[in-house]
């Protein structure tokens, strides 16, 4: 990773690059006069939010941009101009010179092709192998990438490898020629921090016992600020800030940079002052020895159909005015548990408490309205609104099923749930496709807040949004908890938000909860290796 | 999950369908108003006759008793017996079948490479005058009515020009060729853009899929791209509608059967409601559901073949 920076001639070196797209009217420019370069044998990070141009820097130097871009400026590989390049030598140069690797390995990789042959694919397109050594190389590559029995998962489909297995198949089948660069556009963004942790992992030892150079593009400047020797900043197109990693995290100098780093989950300092909790005998919910299955489809004709515990004897409390955090993996249990709060899956064993009575009983016995006094806002904000619906309708729709205010008052209770969610009221007429990924956030907040619930049920609210955005989210849960009381179940896969925001937090694995307790205590002094491991993983700044 | 075991699961799926398809075609005769043997002998009947025909179809037993009856004839392959031909119904079914099947499998040999071609062709020159040429003939061939261009070929071709025969099913392979051709490419006509315009639609969807952009990342050539990956991928989609269609084909040659007089399985039924030969009727319904349980049933094997995830 040691490289003298400036020495020599750069590896890659992107000049004043420009992309711009036609559309109807006038084009849009994603690229703007972009500068920087790479050394041989370098990590170079591109950090910025949606929209700040940093996938479209990857694909222009790659030459994978489509027809409609028109492109701008110098990028010089190795030397050669690659801008203008005909097409059929910069096809050559990519996956033997430079190759790229992106973020879903599920959809990046062929659902009907063997892993083995997409490896062993570039080599016999650019080394002309022969079939049978293409696969040996393959298999051996796959070894490389620490893919466990590389002879039987080359013959795997990718369905049948979880997601960190396919991302190290997409790395395999991107270095099988031995490039000299390697482009990563967010590789660890759709997988679990353990399985992250192992990626990064993965791509530092490539790069010091391959000399394989890097850029790695992603959102989380953790990640980047852990792998990277240099770090360029980007927002809205434009390169605002680089520099050395370290430096640029402890003095940044830019503005926006400052507020990146500001945003980090572990730097929200609002949320220190969120108000003390007494933990009483007779908590506002209680979880007691959940347990909720499912049946999982028969596999064999005389095998009986196995069942999948999602969640596991848990018992958990929330305390009024409190914020219990959930933390856990994808397939962990945490939003199983939260379906079951709502009454949308029917547990197998144990109960569910709202004031110390049953919410399973309370249905029979005339108590409807536990799911007023619950509610929840979920984790994408696009596809939990009605693309018909506009702002007022989403928020009235509650209003008038359950019958809260009079029709007259509609307008009136609606501008003020925007307020509380601090939305802009000239908003209310726009329909989800016209907002920004926050706004819409807002409004499935609004939309629970209608209800005038005491506990909300925040299902990873802020894991689709960017950083700057995820901040101010977070703020605004912490001044409605302070304002209204309301106790929130804080479901979430990062530990750091979890750590600033939440009073107690329940570690979740395989359905069980592991661990539990205060939020700093448990944080801290991990007892379960299960905890452990996954704070260890956590990327830090 | 074993391939084996899934193809049992299949099969296993199948009985319920087929105990259904039963009862369906079991009800056929008994849904006739009225007295279904003074009906299939006609008004001028005698009451002895009546009585012989009500014996000889045992309507005089229970419902259940006539529907295990009427299963354990079908399973040995008894179908009933005609009553204008004086024929076992298998035996006319199996005199008739292999007309619409050569037909069937001529259509099928026509139209899955043109429709090949010019799917890939209008996807390959999106936007461009190939594409709008192949869409526009395409509205023209799905809108001609069958019936009519069966008509108006066979006046042109096969009157006017001489070149092909006016009826018949022909002698020997080359033969039935010759015969076959006319009725083969009406129906042609009105299959290929079906299955055109649905494989452009899902070679247009995949090219602009993740792996297509990866692969271009591994430095794979455009034509690689498109035949080992694009290709496959567009072709699952295309395969199942293909299937319905055949299954359609099969059933759906009566009106070209009978414009080009041909004796297949169309015709057959076409005579057996005109002379309301229920047996023939009840024995044709039978075997055209069959037909379409095994189309299904393979069409389904076949994307199991292509697709990994199918037996996932």
């Amino acid at each position: 990773m040691a490289v003298a920076i400036g020495s020599g001639d750069a590896l890659l070196r992107v000049r004043d690059l420009g992309v711009a797209f036609a559309g109807q009217g006038a084009p849009v420019t994603a690229v703007n006069n972009a500068s920087f370069e790479l050394h041989a044998g370098e990590v170079l990070g591109i950090v910025g939010e949606s929209g700040s141009g940093k996938s479209v820097t990857l694909r222009a130097i790659m030459g994978l941009l489509p027809a409609t871009a028109s492109i701008t400026g110098s990028v010089r590989f190795d030397g050669q101009e690659i801008l203008g390049m005909d097409p059929e030598s910069l096809r050559q140069m990519r996956g033997r010179s430079l190759s790229m690797i992106f973020q879903n390995p599920s959809s990046h990789l062929d659902p009907l092709m063997t892993i083995g042959r997409q490896v062993a694919e570039p080599l016999l397109q650019h080394e002309k192998m022969r079939p049978a050594k293409a696969r040996e190389s393959a298999i051996k590559i796959l070894g490389e990438v620490r893919i466990d029995r590389p002879e039987q998962r080359a013959a795997n489909y990718p369905h049948q490898l979880s997601g960190g297995m396919k991302q190290r198949a997409m790395i395999a089948s991107a270095i099988a020629c031995r490039p000299r660069l390697l482009l990563a556009d967010e590789p660890t963004t759709a997988l679990d921090v353990t399985v992250q942790a192992h990626i990064l992992a993965l791509l530092a030892d490539l790069n010091r016992s391959r000399g394989l150079s890097m850029v790695l593009v992603s959102h989380d400047l953790a990640v980047i600020a852990q792998v990277c020797d240099r770090v360029v900043v980007m927002k809205d197109g434009e390169v605002v800030e680089q520099g050395a990693a370290g430096k640029l995290v402890t003095t940044p100098q830019h503005p926006y940079t400052q507020r990146l780093i500001e945003s980090q989950p572990g730097r929200l300092a609002a949320v220190a002052a969120a108000p003390t909790v007494a933990i009483t005998d007779s908590p506002l919910l209680e979880i007691r020895n959940l347990g909720v299955q499912f049946r999982l489809p028969r596999t064999g004709l005389l095998r009986p159909k196995a069942l999948l515990k999602a969640v596991d004897d848990v018992s958990i409390g929330l305390q009024r005015g409190e914020t219990l955090g959930i933390v856990g993996e994808s397939g962990s249990g945490k939003s199983t548990v939260a379906r079951a709060i709502m009454g949308l899956e029917t547990p197998a064993q144990g109960d569910v408490l709202l004031d110390g009575r049953s919410i399973r009983a309370g249905r029979l016995a005339g108590q409807p309205d536990f799911r007023r006094r619950i509610q929840m806002a979920f984790q994408n904000p696009f596809d939990s609104l009605n693309p018909r619906f506009t702002v007022r309708q989403t928020i009235v729709e509650p209003l008038r099923k359950h019958r809260l205010v009079p029709a007259d008052r509609f307008d009136a209770r609606v501008a003020e749930l925007m307020a509380l969610v601090e939305l802009d009221p000239r908003l209310a007429d726009r329909k989800p496709g016209q907002l920004s990924g926050g706004q819409c956030q807002r409004v499935g907040i609004a939309r629970a807040l209608a209800m005038e619930p005491e506990i909300l049920i925040a299902d990873e609210i802020t894991s689709a949004l960017d950083v700057t955005i995820q901040a101010q989210i977070i703020e605004l849960l912490n001044r409605l908890r302070s304002q209204t009381g309301l106790s929130i179940i804080f479901i979430s896969h990062d530990l750091a938000l979890v750590r600033s925001f939440c009073h107690r937090v329940a570690v979740f694995e395989a359905g069980r909860v592991v661990e539990a307790g205060n939020v700093e205590k448990v944080l801290s002094e991990p007892q379960h290796p299960y905890t452990q491991t996954l704070i260890a993983s956590v990327p830090e700044l | 999950m074993t391939r084996a075991y899934w193809l049992l699961q299949r099969l296993t799926q199948l009985l319920p369908v087929l105990l259904g398809i039963s009862v369906i075609c079991f009800a056929l005769l008994q849904m006739i108003p009225g007295d279904p043997a003074r009906i299939i002998l006609g008004s001028r009947a005698s009451p002895e006759a009546v009585a012989a025909m009500r014996d000889r179809l045992g309507l005089d037993q229970p419902a259940l008793q006539q529907y295990l009856t009427y299963m354990s004839k079908v399973i040995r392959g008894d179908f009933g017996e005609s009553i204008s031909y004086k024929v076992p119904v298998s035996k006319l079914i199996l005199e008739h079948a292999p007309v619409t099947g050569f037909l069937a499998v001529y259509v099928i040999a026509l139209a899955v490479p043109i429709a090949l071609i010019l799917g890939m062709l209008a996807a390959r020159y999106r936007g461009t005058w190939v594409d709008h040429l192949i869409r526009m003939l395409s509205v023209l061939g799905m809108t001609m009515p069958v019936f009519w261009l069966a008509i108006l070929m066979l006046r042109l071709f096969s009157i006017d020009l001489g070149w092909f025969p006016v009826s018949g099913y022909g002698q020997g392979f080359l033969g039935h060729l010759h015969h076959l051709f006319l009725p083969a490419v009406s129906i042609s006509i009105w299959m290929i853009p079906v299955l055109v315009r649905n494989l452009r639609a899902s070679i247009v969807q995949q090219s602009v899929a993740d792996y297509v952009l990866a692969g271009r990342a591994k430095g794979l050539t455009e034509r690689h791209i498109f035949t080992h990956h694009i290709l496959k991928n567009a072709s699952l989609p295309t395969l199942n509608l293909f299937g319905v269609l055949v299954a359609y084909l099969i059933g759906g040659t009566v009106i070209v059967e009978l414009v080009y007089a041909l004796p297949g399985l169309g015709l057959l039924m076409f005579n057996a409601i005109l002379g309301r030969d229920y047996p023939i009727i009840q024995g044709l319904t039978l075997f055209y559901a069959l037909a379409t349980v095994v189309i299904t049933l393979v069409t389904d094997i076949l994307s199991g073949l292509i697709d990994p995830r199918v037996k996932a």
